[in-house]
């Protein structure tokens, strides 16, 4: 444990001409680093080949007499220090404690890593980068190869797709809101767009149960049923696509779901749920408003701590109702939905992800006028570039991650 | 004229070391005593101005105004610098045979700095391959084109955005150069009806700029080159490019005005019926609030 007590002071004295120098010991490998939450200090030592400005920062350690110090600028390829200031530390202060000073001048002096923030790593150059990604929280836009199947053919078809997502955890931790806005995917070769103005959801994690039973066989127990109920709506939905010559065009006025989580992390960010409820559409191809009841189960997980791994997973059933008799459709048409999909981050372009997805789909709908009730089939591949994606709330540090 | 603008203008820039200049270096004092500002900064102001612009043989008077407005900021979440430019409801207006006029919701460029970009490779140990490049995130939002005399109808590009890489790296809000490939939408209503077209990523664009430290000298080209894909049907390929030069050539008020000449060739893409035309204009512009 790195001592607070010895406040930086040995800084400047320890430059001080006639006061014995202190010597930097040979690096260690692997480089150890400093603890990102313990005071640092800016300390001059001599100049010397590598660091000639001697400017360092340094963590000492009262119980074990260390000190651990990084060059305050970044190094090159050679271990020259550069102009460049180390990126993303905490600053360091400068104090002077006689006597503090005269105590760690004896102190063993130990080539260290600045400690990078949560979720970013920082190199033995002293550069940093982030590893650690919230996709939940981004701007990101994407494109895919996505063949669809219908009615015995494979058409070609490629996809874009944008989005804006934003999530926010309450004071407590205990809720977690999720807003999504502009969430589009336009379709080339066989058209269709899906866009949604906006969208909004939370999950809880409720303390009080919604109902407590106490059984009185033998030794009275009692037994709490948790269940965490939420909110899911949208608004201005617009949905247009075309099959088989025939045009459907639909605007979801406005959706509101009743949501149960059947599962989510300690975190609330991933999650399994069912959600169900009513939306107003508007069927602007035939000129009428429906009222559309629905249900989902729905999946979102995020699989590993550096939020690289994503699956996400949907089954979703639609009624229309309330709609007039239109020739060559239903009375009272359906929509199923199935949709498994996998995004993951392979590389990062200056700290922002680029992200391989792969997705399947499958639906089946009778509300387009002219079009048989029938399963059509897709399959996607596609990359996503995201701006914004900051380190997840939960990012670790560096050292306990990967080192 | 442009040539000698544009070497003294790298002549400029390139004597001068980075960075916005000192306060007092932007500032004069006349014989009285009193201060006067002598930078300005081309990316700032409410623009009106006047100009005479040539398209084929065809010469017209023309007005622009627009609100121009620059920022920096660090990013929260990335710890590094943002240059910002941000222009808004812009219009082009132009009388005379070839009545028309453009107008522009929101044009814009995001470029975030980086001192040495790289590709990080998460393998176990993280691998950091370099990545000389900035990104810009260009957006266009709202642009209209509507011709008068090419009868009813309108252009309306909804929305445009690239993704630009960035060689120059500049530290500097002050010079840049981006180029990457654009996705956007545009919607054309005739006398033979609306018809959609979308480029997913299939058109190249390019902007720079390069502006003289104190202000005095501007200049700004851009380029979009690429195929479109109409929803209905078709694929089209257009091209355009423009290049443009300001010259503070004095101050009302401590307001600067300027001289600009411009040109642009537009190649199967003015106006409804998707025109090849070139066009140059010269004119003066005061831009209110644009000292440093």
């Amino acid at each position: 444990m790195l001592a607070p007590a010895v406040s930086l002071a040995c800084a400047l004295l320890l430059a001080q001409p006639g006061n014995e120098a202190p010597v930097l010991h040979p690096p260690t490998t692997p480089l150890p680093a400093q603890d990102w939450h313990a005071p640092t200090v800016c300390l001059r030592l001599p100049p010397t080949k590598n660091v000639p400005s001697g400017e360092w920062r340094a963590q000492c350690d009262d119980t074990a007499q260390v000190c651990r110090v990084s060059p305050l600028r970044e190094l090159d390829a050679e271990g020259v220090e550069t102009d460049r200031l180390q990126a993303r530390v905490t600053t360091c202060s400068i104090a002077f404690d006689e006597e503090t000073a005269e105590r760690v001048k004896g102190y063993r002096m130990e080539l260290a890593r600045a400690a990078a923030p949560p979720g970013w790593y920082r190199d033995e150059r002293g550069r940093v980068m982030q590893f650690n990604f919230d996709l939940n929280r981004r701007v990101w836009l994407g494109g895919a190869w996505a063949p669809l199947w219908h009615d015995g053919q494979v058409q070609g078809r490629m996809r874009a797709d944008f989005g804006i997502a934003v999530e926010a955890p309450s004071q407590r931790g205990k809720r977690l809101h999720r807003l999504r806005f502009l969430e589009t995917e336009l379709h080339l070769g066989v058209p269709s767009l899906d866009l949604t103005a906006a969208r909004y959801d939370f999950s809880v994690e409720r303390d009080d149960p919604l109902f407590r039973v106490t059984t009185f066989f033998g030794k009275p127990r009692r037994h709490d049923l948790h269940l965490n109920l939420g909110l899911w709506m949208e608004t201005l939905r617009v949905e247009e696509l075309e099959r088989g010559g025939e045009v459907g065009r639909f605007l979801t006025w406005g959706t509101l779901h009743a949501t149960v989580d059947l599962w989510h992390s300690k975190d609330l960010v991933s999650y399994v749920r069912v959600r169900a409820g009513p939306s107003f559409e508007r069927d602007y191809a035939n000129g009428f408003n429906t009222f559309v009841p629905g249900a989902a189960l729905e999946a979102d997980l995020t699989l590993d701590r550096d939020g690289f791994h994503h699956l996400r997973l949907g089954v979703e059933a639609e009624k229309v109702l309330l709609a007039p008799a239109v020739a060559g459709r239903p009375l009272r048409p359906e929509r199923l939905r199935l949709q498994a999909g996998y995004e993951v981050i392979i590389l990062a372009i200056n700290d922002q992800p680029l992200s391989l997805l792969v997705d399947g789909r499958g639906m089946k709908r009778g509300d387009i006028t002219g079009v048989p009730e029938q399963w059509e089939w897709s399959a996607s591949a596609g990359l996503r570039f995201s701006l914004w994606a900051p380190a997840r709330r939960s990012a670790p540090m560096a050292t306990s991650v990967k080192e | 004229m442009l040539m000698l603008g544009l070497a003294l203008l790298l002549a400029t820039a390139a004597d001068v070391p980075r960075g916005v200049p000192d306060d007092d270096a932007c500032v004069a004092l006349d014989e009285r005593g009193e201060r006067y500002p002598i930078c300005f900064d081309p990316g700032d102001g409410f623009v009106v101005g006047t100009r005479m612009r040539l398209s084929g043989s065809a010469m017209a008077q023309a007005v622009r105004t627009g609100v121009h407005i620059r920022s920096g900021r660090s990013s929260r979440s990335k710890g590094s610098p943002w240059f910002n430019n941000h222009r808004l409801l812009g219009l082009d207006a132009w009388d005379g045979e070839q009545r028309g006029l453009t107008f522009t919701a929101y044009d814009g460029t995001l470029r975030r700095h980086l001192e040495e970009g790289f590709i990080l490779v998460p393998t176990a140990r993280p691998a950091r391959i370099p990545f000389p490049f900035d990104v810009t995130v260009a957006l266009r939002l709202g642009h209209l084109e509507r011709r008068v005399w090419e009868g009813p109808g309108w252009t309306l590009e909804t929305g445009r955005l690239g993704l630009l890489l960035d060689p120059i790296r500049a530290e500097t809000e002050r010079v840049w150069f981006g180029v990457g490939p654009v996705a956007g939408h545009a919607v054309r209503r005739s006398r033979e009806g609306v018809s959609h077209t979308v480029a997913p990523f299939t058109e190249l664009m390019f902007d720079a700029g390069l502006e003289s430290r104190d202000g005095l000298w501007a200049l700004r080209a851009s380029g979009l080159a690429g195929w479109s894909i109409g929803i209905e049907r078709g694929l089209y390929f257009r091209a355009r490019t423009d290049v443009g030069l300001e010259r503070v050539v004095l101050a009302v008020a401590d307001q600067p005005v300027v001289l600009q000449l411009s040109g642009a060739y537009v190649h199967r893409d003015a106006g409804l019926a998707r025109r090849s035309e070139w066009t140059a204009n010269v004119g003066l512009a005061v831009r209110v609030f644009g000292a440093r």
